[in-house]
């Protein structure tokens, strides 16, 4: 038996509050938040993101290891 | 594309429409100059004033009482204060309640808490109760919405207010104006203008929109990049309904179509000054004074005191109501 846990590398993708959790493995593949969020069915100007504990705008790259927190812009006055 | 245009850092903001990047220090530059545009632009406060800031203890109204508290330094005649209407819902209010002290205290502003239970006698809570044993057909929030938007008014002009300015942004206007036109309700998509109120009614304080033309997504970074951002705690009354659906609608047309957002903003400014020249046909009747508690309100009793009525949570004026009902 092979066992790979441990191993594999993900981004880690959270929502502030922790409502909701996502891991993806991208591999080698370099991506844009904005494709990142298209990935799980998010609109990027429904949240603002931070990468390691930094605000950065949709067109910045990820790749595993990132770790992501998502602020909604949505909710009430 | 992910430097700031300006000096070169590392971008937290890109305008999609002009396809700028900003870092914080010009992002929050940005932002600043936007909001002073619009509040140029549509005339919203006079060399003197004593601004209300109607504050529900979400991120824009947080950010809308921070902004306006650093800008009135700059201006010597004007006085900021902070209202928030508690309308007594357990396991939410409480919480967004010590944010708002916490910030009004930051920010060394004096502040009033508005509650349902003092001014109606009840807790939303109790309301919703009460309206349920009674059968009444109304949703949580058409009572919250009325009972609030009442003690706004009245609270502020108590207060001393000169305008009362509240933290609508560009995504909430046109989300509304949507559900207006659906709805066929034009005399509502006429108070989505950027300033409204004081000619029509003495006792209706003046209203202003400040961040009009800034987007939710702007105004939610200000309040992450100022510390405001606050604990996520979701109204138990909230449900899903058509607003959300229109939201993502236009979320999705706007990725798609930068720019589609301001266009609508534009659309609706266009109709509002249409619909100026055509008020009669809009507006049924002139705002009158509701004859139970002297406050404004579209008929002879306003829709708080006719809710209040119903619900059985009224006393002395609970005969006069029946009179006037019985005149109809
Ligand atoms: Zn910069
Ligand atoms: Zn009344």
């Amino acid at each position: 038996m092979f066992y790979s846990y441990g191993v594999t590398k993900v981004v880690i993708i959270r929502i502030v509050g922790g409502s909701k959790e996502w891991k993806i493995s991208l591999g080698q593949e370099r991506i844009r938040v904005k494709e990142l969020l298209e990935k799980i069915g998010l609109l990027s100007n429904e949240y603002v993101v931070v990468k390691n504990g930094q605000v950065v705008s949709e067109e910045k790259t990820v790749s595993d290891d990132d770790e992501i927190v998502l602020y909604p812009v949505v909710s009430g006055g | 594309m992910v430097n700031c245009s300006i000096c070169g850092k590392p971008a937290v903001y890109v305008n999609r429409i002009s396809g700028k990047a900003y870092c914080k220090k010009h992002f929050l530059e940005y932002f600043d100059k936007k909001v002073r545009r619009t509040i140029r632009k549509y005339k919203m406060f006079g060399p003197k004033e004593h601004i209300v800031i109607a504050v529900s203890g979400g991120k824009d109204s947080l950010s809308l009482l921070h902004y306006m508290v650093k800008l009135s330094k700059r201006v010597p005649g004007w006085k900021i204060s902070a209202l928030l209407i508690d309308e007594g819902i357990k396991g939410y209010r409480e919480y967004t309640k010590e944010d708002f002290i916490r910030v009004c205290n930051e920010l060394e502003v004096e502040y009033r808490i508005a509650s349902f239970k003092e001014y109606f006698g009840y807790t939303l809570d109790e309301i919703i109760k009460i309206g349920k044993e009674k059968k009444l057909p109304y949703q949580p929030c058409s009572y919250c919405g009325v009972f609030r938007r009442y003690l706004l008014n009245k609270v502020a002009r108590e207060m001393g207010a000169t305008v009362l300015a509240t933290a609508h942004n560009l995504d909430d206007i046109i989300q509304t104006f949507v559900m207006n036109i659906i709805n066929n309700s034009w005399d509502k998509i006429m108070r989505l203008a950027p300033v409204t109120g004081p000619l029509d009614h003495p006792k209706f304080v003046r209203r202003v929109k400040p961040f009009y033309e800034i987007l939710e997504k702007e105004t939610t970074l200000y309040s992450i990049l100022n510390n405001l951002y606050p604990k996520f705690v979701e109204c138990p009354y909230a449900r899903f309904n058509i607003r959300w659906m229109i939201r993502r609608q236009i979320n999705e047309l706007e990725e798609k179509y930068p720019g589609t957002k301001y266009s609508l903003l534009r659309s609706l400014l266009k109709i509002i000054s249409i619909l100026e020249k055509h008020k009669e046909e809009v507006i049924q009747g002139e705002i009158k004074t509701c004859k139970i508690c002297g406050e404004p309100s579209a008929h002879e009793i306003c829709r708080a005191c006719l809710y209040r009525y119903e619900l059985g949570i009224m006393k002395e004026e609970k005969k006069k109501v029946e009179e006037l009902i019985g005149e109809r």
